[in-house]
């Protein structure tokens, strides 16, 4: 920080907002949302399982005999499979997990993905945000129902980025998601000039530039969110008090954050988060059964947090990678590339159960699960059934409903 | 949030354009305002000695000394890049377990990309052509590939023919980029052969690169791919090769036209196509001028660069010369990328080298090279900003104006003591005035410590804060984005 001394000279006071009561808040409460009755105080926690998470040891075909013959020495072993039923089970690493399952607090959608699917991370990861397999698109299919949901245009906080960078499922044309990795790294490094620089924008907003330009409105608009977003976003959510043990793991601290977010009723309708990786090309075991009982210990801590506070029902989570990986083990103990995997609908009030049908492992698409839901069915399930909104502009096209969410 | 958003957020400004007079040379003066506006533009800004350089040349000289370029024959990559994937390292690994092995290729590997990255910027800062280094910015963006980490030199070769043909010719150049290595690993030219075309590359060089959708059909797309057949990497040469066995040797029907083509083939019956023209000329016009640009300054740019065989050096040095060029519709009509406003940071202080705090800072503004987004490049436009890139570029500023920067600054140590004197100075070498005057009144409160005091002189004891203080104040100021 020594480096950074160099505006002390000027500490000026911050204007504090008020504890707790936050003028977006207070304007939220008094008027509702649009989207369909019930959806107002509804948000969707989205996610990454990034690296390609292998869904077969996630969730295990241990009924079927084709998984131990192609996966000789990767295999979990019936004994060890925490089972649901006679043919699928989850992976030894969930059984936080599993007792939510038992619960009837998820839902397992199998065999989805999309037609002529990529094997690359980076084009099939870009598919996944974009909800566009067939084109190229600047713009999520978060970014686009933001744009489309006509959300409060004042409140800083519609959607929030628990990373480093925006995602591109938040690219939007119109509405600015900040990108916040962690409360106190969503700053402005030095603010002790807040009040100089607040009175440079301010005071060129309301003054004649000496030059024209079509982004200067643009410019300024984005200057004053980040200002105010980075002011206000701790005070905001200091009122809040955590109310379950979250693993010390990255996981544990983005979902204490997103539950954080959610409870400071900041009209946030979308949070997003990423875990891994999961690219287990070499040595899988060890990796992914870690990767996925931090999964499990976090969303189990997650959800009490948000029990605790009577916001589990407001909270749906859904998880998502970029692809599952081949059914046969390669030479190295580990899974290559493959395509159709299956992916988690957790809380919200969820329907629990199976949904979609088991992995076919003797009718592949070239030694990979084949899909059999369109991942923009799950998505257009998100916005209709979740969103309270229309799927069909966001998506470029209609799609067949998950009977997950009733 | 701006008003004339059109498609991609891509916003063009406000008025009317002369289309008469638009493309003419513009017959004014140059001045340090213009200057840096050509400076910005045709390169990554100007110091301050640039600037007034430029500003006394005519435009005529301005625009020459910038499109002439030395020959790229004497520049080499950085050393890093030789050294991965060679035989040396992989042998001095013996008798290590396969897994460390891979490791450690994979750390120099990221080791060589950032070692390259940051050797690009640097020639970006430093380079006596930066119209050469913008315009291999500009096909870095239009003929995108991404880095194939484990073959760095890949990447580097194809840097180095972007560079190459800065200026050179259009066709040529689409040509060379089809059977590159970087581009076939890319979009899937290698795995292109006769009994399993595949089409990635066939479409995107005429959706993405040359012509632009409704302009082809799905059948053109895969003749193209039959034409394209045959073309690999060799991984160990990193270079690539034409295998004839594997090529399709049949008759295609493309664009309307019927024969044995090969890639070349394709590639000039696309040029040959008015709609190829109209592209780069839009996206030329975008890249240089503003975006969006009216059809009638579209077709404009397209005559000439039909006129020049798609040569660009006369076409690029025509745009530079333009009234359009110089109009007040140009004048900060681009928002800064995060390259331009990262490099012009260190142009504009006088610094003389880009350090490693750029790459990360390029990373959360949403710009890494060599890892564009997608196939369709950085979008550009009003996505360059949102709360998180901001607040990224705010705090690049910060780390970057410490009192050791100061000192290294070819200019902001030698400013008088007097505050008025030093604000003014900021505002004119940062933002060439484009600031509100409330915002000048309020940085001599600033620098004199009081808020009132205009004329203050600084005192010796805090001077060095206070400059690099003001100078950051000056860059966050909203003009500071724009280009």
């Amino acid at each position: 920080m020594k480096r950074l001394n160099f505006l002390l000279g000027t500490v000026s006071g911050l204007t504090v907002v008020a504890n707790g009561e936050h003028i977006f808040a207070r304007a939220l409460a008094e008027t509702p949302l649009p989207g369909l009755p019930g959806s107002q105080n509804r948000c969707l926690v989205l996610i990454n399982l990034f690296g390609g998470n292998d869904g077969l040891n996630c969730v295990v075909p241990h009924g079927d005999p084709q998984y131990y013959q192609l996966r000789p020495s990767l295999a979990v072993a019936p004994n060890d499979v925490l089972a649901i039923d006679p043919h699928v089970g989850l992976n030894p690493g969930m059984k936080s997990f599993k007792a939510m399952y038992d619960k009837g607090a998820v839902a397992i959608v199998q065999g989805v993905g999309y037609p002529n699917p990529d094997h690359s991370h980076f084009r099939s990861t870009e598919i996944w945000q974009t909800a566009a397999p067939d084109r190229y698109e600047h713009t999520g299919w978060l970014g686009r129902y933001f744009d489309e949901a006509g959300l409060p245009a004042q409140n800083l906080f519609n959607g929030v980025a628990v990373s480093q960078v925006l995602p591109e499922a938040l690219f939007s044309n119109r509405t600015d998601i900040p990108a916040i990795p962690a409360v106190g790294q969503y700053s402005m490094i030095v603010d002790r000039d807040a009040q100089t620089r607040k009175a440079f924008t301010q005071g060129a907003q309301g003054q004649q530039m000496p030059f024209d330009s079509p982004y200067l409105a643009h410019v300024m608009e984005i200057e004053d969110h980040a200002q105010r977003s980075s002011e206000e976003l701790p005070q905001l959510i200091a009122g809040y008090k955590t109310q379950a043990s979250y693993p010390s793991t990255a996981l544990g601290r983005s979902l204490a954050l997103a539950a954080q977010i959610v409870g400071s009723n900041l009209g946030t309708k979308v949070i997003y988060v990423q875990h891994g990786s999961f690219d287990t090309h070499v040595s899988q075991k060890a990796t992914q059964d870690l990767l996925l009982a931090q999964f499990s210990d976090a969303i189990a801590a997650f959800y009490q947090d948000l029990s605790a506070h009577g916001n589990d029902r407001r909270v749906l989570t859904l998880t998502f990678s970029e692809f599952g990986r081949r059914i046969e083990e390669n030479g190295s103990r580990g899974t290559d590339h493959g395509e159709a995997s299956p992916l988690f609908m957790i809380g919200g009030g969820v329907k629990g159960g199976l949904y979609g049908s088991l992995p076919n492992l003797a009718q592949t698409s070239m030694g990979n699960v084949r899909y059999t839901i369109d991942f923009r069915s799950v998505y257009a399930t998100v916005l209709e059934r979740w969103l309270g909104r229309p799927s069909a502009g966001v998506l470029s096209g209609t799609f067949e409903k998950i009977p997950v969410l009733g | 949030m701006a008003a004339q958003t059109d498609f991609a957020g891509l916003t063009r400004p406000r008025g009317q354009l002369d289309l008469a007079t638009a493309l003419q040379p513009y017959r004014g003066q140059l001045d340090e305002r213009l200057a840096a506006h050509l400076l910005r533009r045709a390169g990554f800004g100007g110091s301050p000695d640039d600037v007034s350089r430029y500003a006394a040349l005519s435009v005529n000289d301005a625009v020459e000394s910038l499109v002439r370029f030395p020959s790229t024959g004497s520049i080499t990559p950085p050393e890093e890049i030789y050294d991965v994937g060679a035989p040396q390292p992989m042998s001095a690994m013996d008798g290590r377990p396969p897994m460390k092995r891979a490791k450690i290729v994979r750390r120099e590997a990221r080791q060589a990309l950032l070692a390259l990255q940051l050797w690009w910027l640097n020639r970006m800062l430093s380079s006596q052509a930066p119209l050469q280094e913008k315009m291999t910015l500009y096909f870095h963006g239009h003929f995108t590939s991404h880095y194939t980490l484990r073959f760095p030199q890949i990447t580097y070769n194809q840097n180095a023919l972007f560079r190459r043909y800065a200026l050179g010719n259009l066709r040529e150049l689409t040509r060379q980029v089809s059977n590159d290595p970087a581009m076939l690993i890319y979009l899937n030219g290698a795995q292109n052969v006769a009994a399993h075309p595949n089409e990635n590359y066939a479409r995107e060089l005429m959706e993405l690169f040359t012509l632009g959708v409704d302009h082809y059909t799905e059948d053109d797309v895969r003749e193209s791919a039959r034409a394209w057949t045959g073309w690999r990497v060799d991984r160990r040469s990193a270079q690539a090769t034409f295998d004839p066995q594997l090529h399709d040797n049949g008759a295609k029907t493309f664009l309307g036209q019927t024969g044995n083509f090969t890639g070349d083939d394709i590639v000039n019956i696309i040029f040959a196509q008015p709609a190829c023209a109209r592209f780069f000329a839009a996206s030329l016009l975008s890249w240089f001028v503003y975006n969006n640009p009216e059809s009638e300054l579209v077709d404009g740019v397209a005559a000439l660069l039909r006129k020049h065989d798609f040569e660009l050096a006369p076409v690029v040095s025509a745009i530079l010369r333009s009234n359009v060029f110089y109009s007040t519709r140009a004048y900060r009509a681009l928002v800064k990328s995060p390259v331009e406003f990262t490099v012009g940071s260190y142009k504009v202080l006088g610094l003389s080298q880009v350090d490693e705090i750029a790459l990360p800072a390029l990373h959360q503004m949403g710009q890494e090279l060599f890892n564009p987004p997608n196939v369709a490049g950085w979008p550009g436009g009003q996505n360059w900003l949102t709360s998180g890139t901001m607040i990224a570029r705010q705090n690049f500023l910060t780390q970057l104006l410490n009192s050791q920067t100061l000192t290294q600054s070819s200019w902001l140590e030698k400013l008088p003591v007097q505050t008025r004197v030093a604000s003014q100075t900021l505002v004119t070498t940062i933002l060439q005035g484009d600031a509100a005057p409330a915002a000048l009144y309020e940085l001599d409160g600033y620098l004199s410590g009081a808020g009132s005091a205009a004329l203050a002189a600084l005192s010796t004891e805090n001077y060095g804060q206070r400059i690099s203080g003001a100078a950051y104040l000056a860059m966050a100021m909203p003009a500071y984005q724009l280009n």
